[in-house]
C-alpha cells in the first residue's frame, strides 16, 4: 500500500488515514523530529478542513435522478427519492377516501416500517457514532441488549464472510424499541434490526431514498437489513446472516 | 433500446447507479466547468452505465459510476476543452519529480502557514481547484471533496495507488501555494 517512503509523500496518506499502523508510526517519529514536517502536515489538515468547510459535499441538482431515468425511458414510478407534490396530494387523498389515517397505514405496514428503519439508518450514519455499544466481539454486543430491550438478539459473527461487526444500537420502530445491529462491509455500514413479528410487511419496498432494503422472517422474528450496498451484496450479506446459524 | 431492458435492469439500475447521482454530478461538474455541461455528461454517463448494467458484478458501485462519468467527461473535454487534456502525460513526470521534490523547508515564501490557508473563503479554493490541471484537480476533487479513499480513487482514475498519492501531493502543494500568492496580492 506505500509504494514510497518519501515522509513528504508519506504524511499526506498519514494525514488522510490510508497508512498501515507501521508506517503511521514511522511518520509520526519523523513529525516528532523534523519541525519542517510538522509544519507541512498543519498546512494539509488546514486546507483539508478549508475544502470541507467551504465546499461541502453537494447533492445532485433536484429532478436530475428523474431527468436521468425519463432519458433512458424508465418508469416515471420508480424515482420514489422526492417525491413530488402531486404524489403526496395522491396520498393524502388516498387516505381521505379511506376514511382515516389510521385506516390507510393498516393497509401499508410494510411501507411504513420500512420508512422508519431506513429513517433510523440515515441518523445513525449522520450521528457521531452509528451505534451504542462499539465491539466486533458478539459476546460482548449481546449482553450489552440484555436488560434494556425484553430479549436479547441473535448476534453473529460474519467477519469471515467479509461483514466484521460494528457493533449495536437501539432503535425505535412505531414506539417499540428494537435492536439493530451494524455490520460493515468495505465503506458500507448495514443496520439489522429485529422487529416483533405481527408488524411483517406484506410487500416491503426494495428501496427507499437511495439505500437497499431487505427483510425476511425467521424464528417470530422480523429482521430488516438496510445499506447503500449494492443490493446484491446486501442479498449476499442477508444469505449469510440467515444461513450461519444460531448465534 | 433502453426501453427494451428486462425489469431487473431497471431495478439494479435504481439501486446501484441512482444512490451515487451527487458523486456522479460533482465529478463531472469539477471536470467540466460547468453545471449544464455536468449535466449532460452525467446523462450520458448514465445511459452507459444502464446499457452496461447487467455487466456490473463488482463491489463498489460508486467507483464503477464514478469510472463511467470520468469517461463521459474525457469525452466531452476531447471535443470542448482539447487543451485540457494536451498536456497530461507532461504534467506526469513533472508531478513525480516535484511532488518529492524540495522539502517544506525549501519552499520559500510562496508556503504560507496553516492559519492562512484556513482563512481561504469558498470562490477562492474554488478558482485554485478549477486552475489545476485535469489528473491533478480529479485525484484532489475525488479525496477532498468528495471523501473517497486512495484504493477508489486509483480504481476510478486508473492509475497505482502510489500514482494517486503523488498526484494528490502536488495538487494540494498548488493549493497552498497559490492561496499564499493571493493573500499576497490581496493583503
Amino acid at each position: 500500500m506505500t509504494p514510497s517512503t518519501d515522509p513528504r509523500l508519506l504524511v499526506h496518506a498519514y494525514v488522510d488515514g490510508e497508512l498501515d499502523p507501521a508506517h503511521a508510526l514511522e511518520v509520526e517519529r519523523q513529525l516528532a523530529g523534523d519541525p519542517a514536517l510538522a509544519a507541512e502536515r498543519e498546512r494539509i489538515e488546514a486546507l483539508r478542513r478549508a475544502i470541507a468547510q467551504q465546499l461541502p459535499r453537494e447533492s445532485a441538482p433536484p429532478g436530475l435522478a428523474r431527468r436521468v431515468e425519463a432519458a433512458l425511458g424508465l418508469r416515471a414510478a420508480r424515482t420514489v427519492s422526492h417525491p413530488s407534490w402531486r404524489a403526496l396530494a395522491a396520498s393524502v387523498a388516498v387516505a381521505a377516501f379511506l376514511c382515516s389515517g389510521a385506516t390507510w397505514l393498516a393497509l401499508s405496514p410494510g411501507a411504513g416500517d420500512a420508512d422508519m428503519i431506513v429513517a433510523n439508518h440515515m441518523r445513525a450514519l449522520m450521528a457521531p457514532r452509528p451505534i451504542d455499544v462499539e465491539s466486533s466481539d458478539r459476546h460482548t454486543v449481546k449482553p450489552w441488549f440484555n436488560g434494556r430491550i425484553p430479549e436479547a438478539p441473535r448476534v453473529i459473527d460474519l467477519s469471515s464472510e467479509g461483514f466484521p461487526l460494528v457493533g449495536g444500537r437501539i432503535d425505535v420502530v412505531a414506539r417499540t424499541p428494537v435492536p439493530t445491529l451494524v455490520y460493515r462491509y468495505r465503506q458500507h455500514l448495514i443496520s439489522l434490526s429485529a422487529l416483533p413479528l405481527g408488524r411483517a410487511a406484506a410487500m416491503p419496498p426494495e428501496q427507499i431514498a437511495g439505500y437497499n432494503i431487505v427483510s425476511w422472517t425467521e424464528n417470530g422474528l422480523a429482521y430488516w437489513a438496510v445499506s447503500d450496498l449494492a443490493a446484491a451484496d446486501l442479498n449476499a450479506f442477508a444469505k449469510a446472516f440467515r444461513d450461519a446459524g444460531p448465534g | 433500446m433502453a426501453s427494451l431492458k428486462s425489469e431487473d435492469d431497471q431495478a439494479r439500475f435504481a439501486s446501484v447507479v441512482l444512490p451515487h447521482l451527487a458523486d456522479a454530478y460533482a465529478l463531472a461538474r469539477w471536470l467540466t466547468g460547468n453545471r449544464a455541461d455536468a449535466e449532460d455528461v452525467v446523462q450520458e454517463a448514465c445511459l452507459r452505465a444502464f446499457r452496461g448494467i447487467a455487466g456490473f458484478a463488482g463491489v463498489n458501485a460508486r467507483a464503477w459510476l464514478l469510472t463511467i462519468v470520468r469517461h463521459a467527461a474525457y469525452t466531452w473535454l476531447g471535443k470542448n476543452r482539447s487543451a485540457a487534456l494536451l498536456v497530461v502525460d507532461d504534467l506526469e513526470s513533472i508531478a513525480q519529480q516535484q511532488a518529492t521534490g524540495p522539502g517544506p523547508a525549501g519552499e520559500g515564501p510562496q508556503t504560507p502557514e496553516a492559519a492562512l490557508i484556513a482563512k481561504a473563503d469558498a470562490r477562492l479554493l474554488e478558482t485554485a481547484i478549477a486552475e489545476l490541471p485535469v489528473p491533478f484537480r480529479e485525484t484532489l476533487v475525488l479525496r477532498d471533496v468528495r471523501g473517497l479513499d486512495y484504493r477508489e480513487i486509483a480504481e476510478v482514475t486508473k492509475v497505482p495507488i502510489g500514482t494517486v498519492m503523488s498526484r494528490l501531493a502536488r495538487a494540494r502543494r498548488r493549493l497552498m501555494e497559490r492561496l499564499a500568492t493571493d493573500e499576497a496580492k490581496g493583503g
